[in-house]
C-alpha cells in the first residue's frame, strides 16, 4: 500500500477507459438513442418504481395504468402545460427533451406492468363514503359516479386515467388541484391552471368537499 | 477543517478550537444548481423539503449513480447547453453575535459582526453515462488551512481560496429479474464525503457554519473531525442491492505530492498514512417513510512529524486512531410535511505515538466517544425549524484538553435554528449555539470562562444560482 497514489492513478485510467457511452444503462436524458426500457429501469424507476407501484406517495403509481393517459400526461409535463407544484419540480425536467419514440415505449412499458396493490392504511371509516361516491356520486352538488369514465373497477380506459390501487395522498392532491383551477376559469384566470387539460374534473372536484375527496380517494387506494 | 490537528499542536487547543474547527462547517456549502440545470429538477426533489444538503431517495440515487442523470453534455464533442450556466455559485452572508466577546478571537473583539463570509464554485455533473463529477472551490477569508495565521482563531489573514468537497465518480445501474444493483467508485479528496446519507461527517445538516472566531466545537473522533479535509486522496468502491443494503471500503492517504495532490489542499495538515474506510448501511423506505441504520469506521494513521519526501512518503512515528461508530436517519417525505432525525455515535480508541507523549497528549492512550442527534421539520419547503445536539465523553487527558483543570473532554452544545426561503435558492436564517458543558463542566473552567460564555448566535443569508 506504499504506492497508494501510484494504484489510485492506475485506478483512474481504468475507470476513464470505462468512459464511453452506455447506452444500454444510460440515464442520459437528452440521448434520442436511449430507450424508453432503458429509461424505465434507469431513470423512472427511482420513484416510480421497476414494476410502476411507487413507495413514496409523492409519486403515483404507473403499474397497468393506460397507456393513452401516460402519453398524454409525459407530453403535458413536456410541454408544461401540466403545471402543478410536483409536475414542475420532478417532471419537467425529466421529460423535456422526451422524444415521442421515448413516450411511446414508456407507456407501453408501465401500462403492461401487473396492476398495483396498495397495502397503506386505508381509514376504514371512509371506505364506504368513498365507495358511496365512486358509484353513485354527489348529485345533490351535481357529482355524477366516477366509475361512469373511469371503469367498473376504476380501471381507466384510454384516456381516462386508472385510478384503483392510486396512492390517496395522490389523488387527494390531485382533486385539490382540480378544485383550484375551478375557482381560476371562475376567477377569469385561465392561464393559472395547473392541470389546463382537467375542465371535467374541475367540476368533480368543485362538488365534492375535502372530507369527500379524502373519502373516494381512500376508496380508491383500497381497490385492487 | 482540521481538528485534527488538535491532537498535535494543542498547545493552544482553545484558540484553535473556537476558530478553525468551527470553519469546517460553513466550509460545507453543497448545493449545487448544477446537477438541477442537468435534472431539471427543482432543489426539493433530491434535498429534503430544499434543505440541501440532506438528500431524499432520489437524491441518494442521484449520488450514488455517479451524478449521472439528467441532460448530458458530450464530453467528447465538448458539446454544452449555452442556456445553462455550466457552474453554479454560492454566497453566503452573515451578522454574529457572541455572549462575551471576550471568549472570541474575533479581531478588536466586538460583540458582533458582519461578513460576506463563504463564496463558493460549483461544477460537475454528467461526464459519460457512467462518469459523473462534483467539484466545489471555495474562497473563505476565515479559513486557517488555507493561510498561515498568526493567531489561529479567524484573525483576518487576507483571504484564502482552494480546492473544496471534490469527487468523481464511476457508476453503473444493473437490473435483473430479480435483483437490483447499483455498484460504484469513486476518487474524492475527503473522508466521508462519498456518503450519501445524512449521519456522517462531511453532510451532516449543520452545514451553516459560524465564522471569524465563531462558536466552539465539541472534541472530535477523527472521522468525524474532517481529519485531514481536502488534504486527502481516498479511493473507494461500494454496491447497493435492492435500495437496501449498501456496503463501501476505501482508503485514504494524505497527497502533498504527486498528480493527485491536484485535488488537495493544506498540506500542513496531519498527514494521513493509508488509512482503511468501511462504511455499511441497511436502507428501508416505506409510504413517505425512510429509514437508515449504519456503521462507519476508520482506521487512521495518522504521522506526527516526518519529513516530505517525493511522491507522499513520510517516515517517522504513526498514530492510529480506531473508530467505529453507528448512526441512524430517518425522514418522513411527502409535502407539505418534511421531517428528519439523525444520529451518530462515533467511539475512537486512539494510540499515540512516543513524539506526542508529554507534548500534544499526556498519554499513551485516549478513549472519546462522540455523539450527534438533530431533527429537522420542514413546512412547505418554505419554513423550517432545527434542533441539534453535539456531545463527547471521554478519558481526561490535561495535556489535549486543556480547557479545564482535570483535562475532561466532556461537553455538550445543542444548536437551534429557523430559517426562511422564499425562494427555492435563497434561505435566510437565524442559527444560535449554546454551551451547557465544556472541559467537563458547567462552571468556571481554568480560563475563567463558563460554557455559556461562548453562546454564539448568528443571521444569515444564502444565495444559490
Amino acid at each position: 500500500m506504499k504506492n497508494i497514489s501510484k494504484i489510485l492513478i492506475l485506478s483512474a485510467m481504468a475507470l476513464a477507459l470505462g468512459a464511453c457511452s452506455n447506452i444500454e444503462r444510460s440515464r442520459n436524458l437528452d440521448d434520442a438513442k436511449v430507450s424508453g426500457n432503458t429509461l424505465a429501469q434507469q431513470v423512472c424507476s427511482t420513484c416510480h418504481g421497476l414494476n410502476g407501484q411507487s413507495i413514496n406517495p409523492t409519486f403515483p403509481s404507473l403499474a397497468a395504468q393506460s397507456k393513452d393517459y401516460l402519453s398524454a400526461e409525459m407530453t403535458e409535463f413536456k410541454e408544461h402545460s401540466r403545471r402543478d407544484p410536483a409536475a414542475q419540480a420532478f417532471m419537467w425536467g425529466i421529460a423535456r427533451n422526451f422524444t415521442d419514440k421515448q413516450i411511446a415505449e414508456l407507456s407501453e412499458y408501465f401500462s403492461k406492468q401487473a396492476s398495483p396493490v396498495n397495502k397503506a392504511y386505508s381509514d376504514p371509516a371512509l371506505l364506504p363514503v368513498g365507495k358511496k361516491i365512486f358509484e353513485e356520486g354527489a348529485l345533490e352538488n351535481g357529482v355524477p359516479g366516477c366509475n361512469g369514465c373511469h371503469g367498473v373497477n376504476a380501471e381507466g380506459l384510454g384516456p381516462i386515467p386508472r385510478l384503483a390501487g392510486q396512492h390517496a395522498d395522490y389523488l387527494y392532491k390531485q382533486l385539490m388541484i382540480f378544485g383550484s383551477d375551478y375557482d381560476e376559469v371562475e376567477a377569469k384566470h385561465e392561464d393559472e391552471l395547473e392541470r389546463g387539460h382537467g375542465a371535467v374534473m374541475e367540476i368533480m372536484a368543485h362538488g365534492l368537499t375535502n372530507q369527500q375527496k379524502l373519502a373516494v380517494a381512500t376508496y380508491l387506494q383500497s381497490l385492487k | 477543517m482540521k481538528l485534527s490537528s488538535l491532537f498535535f499542536k494543542a498547545r493552544g487547543a482553545i484558540l484553535l478550537l473556537l476558530g478553525v474547527a468551527t470553519l469546517a462547517v460553513s466550509l460545507d456549502a453543497s448545493a449545487i444548481p448544477v446537477f438541477a440545470r442537468q435534472t431539471g429538477f427543482k432543489c426539493v426533489a433530491c434535498h429534503v423539503g430544499g434543505e440541501y444538503p440532506q438528500l431524499t431517495s432520489l437524491g441518494r440515487y442521484f449520488k450514488l449513480t455517479g451524478y449521472t442523470q439528467g441532460d448530458a453534455k458530450d464530453f467528447w464533442n465538448l458539446t454544452t447547453n449555452i442556456d445553462r450556466p455550466p457552474v453554479a455559485v454560492m454566497l453566503q452572508t452573515a451578522r454574529q453575535y457572541y455572549a462575551n466577546n471576550t471568549a472570541q478571537q474575533n479581531g478588536a473583539n466586538p460583540t458582533s459582526s458582519y461578513d460576506m463570509q463563504v463564496v463558493s464554485l460549483f461544477a460537475g455533473g454528467h461526464l459519460t453515462d457512467n462518469i459523473g463529477a462534483f467539484v466545489q472551490w471555495t474562497g473563505n477569508k476565515y479559513d486557517g488551512n488555507e493561510t498561515a495565521q498568526a493567531a489561529p482563531g479567524g484573525t483576518y489573514a487576507g483571504g484564502a481560496s482552494g480546492i473544496d468537497n471534490t469527487e468523481f465518480r464511476y457508476a453503473n445501474h444493473v437490473i435483473t429479474k430479480d435483483s437490483d444493483w447499483i455498484f460504484g467508485a469513486y476518487v474524492n479528496n475527503r473522508i466521508t464525503m462519498s456518503d450519501v446519507w445524512n449521519t456522517t461527517e462531511n453532510w451532516n445538516s449543520q452545514w451553516i457554519g459560524y465564522f471569524n472566531g465563531g462558536s466552539a466545537q465539541a472534541p472530535t473522533a477523527f472521522i468525524n473531525g474532517g481529519a485531514s479535509q481536502h488534504s486527502v486522496i481516498g479511493l473507494g468502491a461500494y454496491v447497493f442491492k435492492d435500495k437496501t443494503w449498501y456496503a463501501e471500503a476505501g482508503a485514504y492517504k494524505s497527497q502533498t505530492h504527486g498528480p493527485l495532490s491536484i485535488m488537495t489542499q493544506n498540506s500542513s495538515a496531519t498527514l494521513l498514512d493509508t488509512s482503511p474506510y468501511v462504511r455499511l448501511a441497511y436502507n428501508k423506505e416505506w409510504g413517505a417513510n425512510s429509514f437508515e441504520l449504519g456503521l462507519h469506521s476508520l482506521i487512521g494513521y495518522a504521522h506526527n512529524t516526518g519529513p516530505l519526501t517525493t511522491y507522499s512518503d513520510w517516515t517517522g512515528s504513526i498514530s492510529t486512531y480506531r473508530d467505529i461508530g453507528f448512526d441512524a436517519q430517518y425522514q418522513y417525505v411527502l409535502d407539505p410535511h418534511y421531517f428528519s432525525a439523525h444520529f451518530r455515535y462515533t467511539h475512537e480508541n486512539a494510540s499515540n505515538n512516543a513524539d506526542q507523549i508529554g507534548a500534544t497528549v499526556a498519554g499513551p492512550t485516549n478513549i472519546l466517544n462522540e455523539a450527534w442527534a438533530d431533527v429537522t421539520y420542514i413546512y412547505r419547503a418554505k419554513y423550517g425549524a432545527m434542533f441539534f445536539y453535539n456531545g463527547a465523553r471521554g478519558v481526561n487527558d490535561t495535556t489535549l484538553n486543556p480547557l479545564n483543570a482535570n483535562g475532561s473532554p466532556d461537553w455538550d452544545s445543542w444548536n437551534p435554528s429557523i430559517f426562511w426561503a422564499p425562494f427555492q435558492n435563497i434561505r435566510l436564517g437565524y442559527t444560535y449555539t449554546f454551551y451547557t458543558k465544556m472541559g467537563g463542566t458547567s462552571g468556571t473552567m481554568s480560563n475563567g470562562l463558563s460554557p455559556h460564555d461562548y453562546n454564539t448566535g448568528m443571521l444569515y443569508a444564502t444565495l444559490v444560482y
